[in-house]
């Protein structure tokens, strides 16, 4: 019996709750006789909500021909065995005995991710995820919901990284970070870890004695060492992918309203104020390396108002860019063009 | 010990819990051949019954009823309506039930421990998308059919986001399907324009989410990337249209694909930069002596936005078009950061 961690928040919307009481229902059938630990343990809730959902299913049932619930109309449980062992045995049952079908939402929701979870080599074009997703079709009350995800091409430094991961063996590669420095690491691989089309090794670095965050694309010259990855037990890999360090540079900039989400991971503070139509925050990144590709990235989006450094890096990253074209159109002309 | 058990709730003393009127109102629906008439549901159901008054005005409780079917519907259990065959159109003699084969998930669709454990990551690749709440949903019922999952694949947290504020109310319209309208900024164009849309698909293609649908206005297929979707997308009233061909997805997808491999654009890359590296990794062809490599791409203005980011690390040598394009970003960012500039 798999230990998974209760997760559901308290306060479930009472169609999720009605979801799980047809749900219980067929597993405690299907089971005869299960502790309410194991009946916890299997649907990831705390083992209160089982006995509360047990309370409740054991007193539904049927209006009947009178239209007052008489007993053999209801469910029944063995009372003394829920009471004094903590043990679940449905005696009566009525109306459903089956698991419920899937909705075309949901089937959608598991379907779409499959497609994703496809990028993942040892799944990538794989015959099984193709069966599975014929299975929940099959499984939906109704066509699933038309939401696709594109098979991404896999990268063959993902399939490494994964290799290392699977086999917990320390890992090498060059690594060149956002400031443009090249260096060779020598890490022990903990987790692979994605956002859409970004994959990220998450890896205890024994020169920081830390996990850090490395950009699967940024890695060139992996090979996988014969060295056992060490004990880290205990050690926790953070959630989100980017992390605040107290060394973190402050940047505040304007950005247009709409263009605001793209900048979520990196806000400081949820504070706005309006300026000109646009919206002035607070950001906070490792280093200006990475504030300049950011905002060359979103052209006319997100302008630096401070510091002035940052303004000055992101200017001259950009003239730098526009040097490249000296025989184009001069770079007014452009802006007029552009405005 | 039973007759205790009944007796000791009686009916109307407390108030009935949400779920408990749902899940009474489904076993009630279950287990009827015929169909139950509203009045026997609001009369005789827990949960209803309590409030109902038989002297009539009740009124809430219909209301209550409506919605309740909604929600349940929604959960994907087939609640069906059926007409008096002798009093057709008289929704007083209106019949509801849940076909018991329609409800039961059929007996060849069981799963193994691996995929099950397959199917638990896909629903995590949503833990951050509003996509969440159905997937959670479909495990718990898939967790009724008793099987252990293989343990959690460790080591491997794939996620996908959704930041355009666009894809619920899309989704949404999706499955009822209904019209939506929204302003839309096509690119080279200078104001968002109205569009109205009936939505077939919603599919995510490098990394990005598009929309596909027929433009009503246009009278033709057309196909919109979410993040260029200005303000809100109003859903409109009205019929379903008539259902988009089946696989519509797919087809839009490849021929997303199709596109991205009828672009391509030779780049030169500074040798040992962030460019060379990670685009490198997605060139298709490359010369390595004179730094120049080839890529895909499905539209200009996201890419040119991409190449941009880099700087001086990436010069565009063909589509004059793309070229162009880059240039003219890096002028925007230059000019907005100059001394003197803004602030």
């Amino acid at each position: 019996m798999s230990a998974r961690p209760p997760r559901r928040p308290a306060g479930l919307r009472a169609p999720d709750k009605l979801v799980f009481l047809l749900s219980l229902v067929p597993y405690l059938l299907e089971q005869r006789v299960v502790d309410v630990a194991d009946a916890a343990a299997h649907f990831g809730v705390g083992e209160q909500e089982i006995r509360d959902a047990v309370m409740l299913i054991a007193t539904s049932g049927l209006p009947g021909a009178t239209g007052t619930y008489q007993p053999n109309d209801l469910f029944d449980i063995d009372w003394d065995a829920f009471e004094e062992d903590d043990v679940i045995v449905i005696v009566h049952h009525v109306a459903i005995d089956d698991a419920p079908k899937l909705s075309a939402r949901e089937a959608a929701a598991l379907i779409a991710g499959l497609r994703y979870l496809s990028a993942a080599p040892e799944n990538a074009g794989s015959a099984s995820l193709a069966a599975l997703t014929e299975k929940l079709r099959a499984g939906a009350s109704g066509e699933p919901s038309r939401i696709a995800v594109a098979e991404e091409a896999v990268d063959q430094t993902l399939a490494e990284v994964r290799r290392a991961v699977a086999s917990g063996h320390r890992l090498e590669f060059d690594y060149l970070n956002a400031r443009g420095e090249h260096r060779r690491r020598r890490v022990d691989p903990l987790r692979i870890a994605s956002l859409g089309a970004d994959w990220y090794l998450q890896a205890y670095d024994q020169l920081r004695d830390d996990v850090r965050n490395f950009r699967i694309d940024r890695m060139s010259g992996l090979s996988i060492t014969d060295e056992p990855i060490g004990d880290h037990t205990g050690r926790v890999i953070p959630e989100t992918l980017f992390q605040a360090s107290p060394d973190d540079l402050e940047v505040v900039v304007d950005v247009a309203p709409e263009s605001l989400p793209l900048l979520a991971d990196y806000l400081a503070d949820s504070t706005s104020t309006e300026v000109d139509g646009r919206l002035r925050v607070t950001l906070r990144l490792a280093h200006v390396h990475g504030l300049k590709r950011l905002v060359a990235g979103l052209p006319g989006l997100v302008t630096v108002i401070a510091p002035k450094e940052a303004r000055e890096v992101v200017a001259a990253w950009a003239e730098a860019g526009l040097a490249g074209y000296p025989d184009d159109l001069s770079d007014r002309d452009a802006i007029e063009a552009e405005v | 010990m039973i007759a205790d058990v009944a007796s000791s709730k009686p009916a109307g003393e407390s108030r009935i819990p949400v779920e408990d009127r749902l899940f009474s109102l489904v076993l009630a629906l279950l287990a009827t051949e015929t169909g139950l008439l509203k009045s026997e549901i609001l009369s005789t159901v827990r949960g209803y019954a309590e409030r109902y008054d038989a002297r009539g005005g009740n009124a809430n409780l219909e209301r209550q009823f409506e919605r309740d079917k909604d929600d349940i519907r929604d959960l994907g259990i087939p609640l069906e309506t059926v007409e008096s065959p002798d009093r057709p159109g008289d929704n007083q003699a209106l019949r509801y039930r849940i076909p018991k084969g329609e409800y039961d998930l059929p007996v060849d669709v069981r799963f193994t421990a691996d995929e099950l454990a397959l199917l638990g990551l896909a629903a995590e690749v949503w833990r951050e998308a509003s996509l969440s709440a159905d997937s959670q949903r479909a495990l718990t019922k898939l967790r009724s059919l008793g099987i252990e999952p293989r343990e959690p694949v460790i080591g491997y947290a794939p996620r996908l986001r959704v930041r355009d504020a666009a894809f619920e109310p899309l989704r949404q319209a999706l499955d009822k399907r209904q019209r939506v309208r929204f302003h839309y900024l096509k690119p080279g164009e200078q104001a968002p324009r109205l569009r109205t849309v009936e939505p077939y698909a919603v599919v995510l293609h490098e990394g990005r989410w598009h929309l596909h649908g027929r433009d009503v206005d246009a009278a033709a297929p057309r196909t919109f990337l979410l993040s260029r979707i200005v303000g809100d997308v109003k859903a409109l009233p009205g019929a379903p249209f008539e259902p988009p061909p089946a696989d519509v997805q797919d087809r839009v997808l490849a021929d997303l694909q199709a596109l991205r491999l009828a672009n391509a654009a030779d780049l030169a890359v500074s040798a040992g930069s962030d460019a060379e590296v990670r685009l490198g990794k997605r060139a298709v062809q490359s010369d390595d002596d004179a730094g120049v490599i080839r890529l895909h791409y499905t539209d200009e203005v996201v890419f040119a936005d991409e190449l941009a980011s880099y700087g001086p690390e990436v010069r565009v040598l063909a589509p004059a078009s793309l070229r162009e394009a880059v240039r003219a970003r890096l002028a925007t960012v230059a000019a907005a950061h100059r001394a003197g500039g803004v602030a």
